[in-house]
């Protein structure tokens, strides 16, 4: 079963001669263990499919499927709810609570998420893995950029997700760096059977992914 | 309550500042809501203490018992009963050498009637001749002592001190209780005058051509100043409230107007808004109840170092009333920005 797959999604903004086509029937699927690359300029439609993967907002039309459910008709509090169940987001900026620290901001995901988050023991190993687990009681402010990044991708995974969506992951990193995080995503889809989508302009991560979508002018053509 | 209490102690000098700033506000409030209550029952001590509900006065005193007289024929017609009793007032100014001269109301009383027989003495005893009078803890509090013999503007006699009485003012001042007797030679009058009032402690409903009955609310409410000094801090009182509420509101929506970002990434991430919203009431209410419990430990200090002439009543129910106004509206100064938290579009944290 894909963890999430779209199926002749439309985005249209606007209406009348003023209407635009964000999104022209677009198909897309990511299955759990894949890193998958969503690729394309600026303007292509690229952030508005990473909203409606994210269930951010609702697609014109189309059909939404994660994890063996339609999502295309949720009510507003269903999609919160999906949200904060199956998906994890690592946004460019603004990521961490910054009143937070690094243990608190997994205790904010307890308190509005009692159960099927990752045991203890679990995040430990997680943090561990993402080189973060010295950092609990630092807040955000006093972490590197890096080191913010991979709090965020621990926090997304925390919630135990269905898949994990990433915007720009690698937007300010040099190339070693680029290197670092697209073997850690390979890893972790690999590892914790995760479908990881990455959404990027970066040529730099096509090495690590196991599918490759180009997004041009609405429409999204698989390249690999 | 999680992220409220995370946020207030990662940002401790943000926070103190409006805690500070509703502390001031909550002292000022205690202050003038103390002063008011405490001005307001030095008019009117006496008669909550005489249990008064009615007062007969002449009518063309204009409700004032200072310039009223009351005839033999004006009462001719009433009953009394052991609820009523004469009062004589007028203003003196009382002394004694070695002490401080003190403007005072003389209050002429009969021994066979309620309000002598109810005086709640602290020290001392009754006056029992017309050359004894008891007054007012005012009097101790400038040095006066029992067996202080004080003379009386108007009249050449000297007078006695044998007593002390609490809750002895009226017309902000306090009283000297004497005789009726000692108050026809102060208050010259005509051999037919009985006294200046009667006072009751039921609603009389007595009516001579010269004489007319009050209810002691409207009697209270007509004394010269008291509505005029309430009206002036009930309008500053107000005015303070309405000040907390706008500097609440103005300061959790500009807080809030800095969050949203972060309001928008929790909402992406699947946090409730009702997460957001409570923790921005709570936060109010946190900061409210800081400001309000640090003005109340102030106002309890202040209270303690205040000389007893300042006429302050710090009051259960000022502490009540004062504690619940500012929650209040604290609570409804959150409300603002919580319509900002409500109107956040997670889809702004990807910036699309």
């Amino acid at each position: 079963m894909a963890a999430i797959e779209l199926t002749n999604v439309t985005k249209v903004y606007g209406k009348g001669d003023a209407a635009v086509n964000a999104l022209k029937g677009i198909n897309f699927k990511a299955e759990k263990g894949e890193v998958v690359l969503i690729m394309g300029p600026s303007g292509a439609g690229k952030s508005t499919m990473l909203t409606i993967v994210g269930s951010l907002q609702k697609a014109t039309s189309g059909k939404i499927v994660v994890d063996g459910q339609d999502i295309s008709n949720l009510s507003n509090k269903e999609t919160n709810s999906l949200r904060l169940n199956k998906i994890g987001f690592v946004l460019q900026a603004y990521n961490l609570v910054p009143y937070l620290t690094v243990a608190d901001q997994f205790k904010l995901v307890d308190k509005v998420k009692k159960q099927g988050n990752l045991s203890q023991a679990e995040l430990a190993k997680l943090l561990k893995q993402l080189g973060v687990d010295k950092l609990t009681k630092k807040y955000p402010g006093e972490l590197s950029g890096g080191q913010q990044q991979r709090v965020s991708i621990a926090r997304a995974l925390y919630a135990d997700p269905t898949f994990l969506l990433a915007d720009e992951p690698t937007a300010s990193l040099d190339s070693a760096n680029v290197a670092e995080v697209g073997k850690l995503f390979q890893n972790l889809a690999r590892s914790r059977d995760k479908a990881i989508i990455l959404v990027t302009h970066d040529e730099r991560l096509k090495q690590y992914a196991d599918h490759i979508y180009q997004m041009l002018d609405g429409q999204l053509t698989k390249e690999k | 309550m999680f992220l409220a209490l995370k946020e207030i102690k990662h940002e401790k000098l943000r926070y103190g500042l409006i805690v500070l700033i509703i502390f001031l506000i909550s002292y000022l409030i205690f202050m003038l809501s103390s002063l008011a209550i405490g001005l307001a029952s030095e008019n009117t001590q006496a008669l909550e203490s005489w249990q008064a509900k009615s007062v007969i006065l002449n009518q063309n005193a204009n409700l004032s018992m200072n310039q009223s007289v009351l005839t033999k024929n004006d009462l001719k017609n009433l009953d009394l009963t052991k609820h009523d009793a004469y009062v004589g007032q007028t203003a003196t100014v009382a002394k004694k050498s070695g002490r401080p001269s003190l403007s005072a109301q003389f209050l002429g009383i009969k021994k066979s009637e309620f309000i002598y027989k109810d005086l709640e003495l602290t020290s001392g005893r009754k006056a029992k001749t017309n050359h004894e009078v008891v007054v007012d803890q005012a009097f101790q509090q400038r040095g006066y002592k029992l067996g202080d013999k004080i003379t009386l503007s108007g009249t050449k006699g000297k007078y006695k001190i044998v007593g002390f009485v609490k809750n002895a003012k009226i017309n902000i001042a306090p009283i000297i209780y004497g005789s009726l007797a000692t108050w026809k030679k102060l208050h010259v009058t005509a051999p037919n005058v009985v006294a200046s009032g009667v006072v009751s402690q039921k609603s009389l409903s007595y009516k001579h051509k010269n004489a007319k009955t009050y209810d002691i609310k409207h009697f209270i409410n007509k004394l010269p100043g008291y509505t005029a000094q309430n009206m002036t801090f009930e309008m500053m009182i107000g005015f303070l409230f309405v000040i907390s509420l706008i500097v609440v509101a103005v300061f959790l929506y500009i807080l809030t107007m800095q969050k949203l970002n972060n309001f928008a990434v929790m909402r992406a991430q699947g946090i409730p808004s009702r997460t957001l919203v409570g923790a921005t009431m709570i936060q109010s209410l946190i900061l409210m109840v800081l400001g309000v419990a640090l003005g109340l430990i102030m106002m309890t200090i202040t209270m303690a170092a205040m000389p007893p002439v300042v006429p302050m009543a710090f009051t259960p129910a000022i502490m009540l009333a004062g504690s619940v106004g500012m929650l209040l509206m604290g609570l409804i100064g959150s409300l603002i920005p919580v319509r900002s938290i409500l109107k956040v579009d997670p889809v702004s944290a990807i910036g699309a």
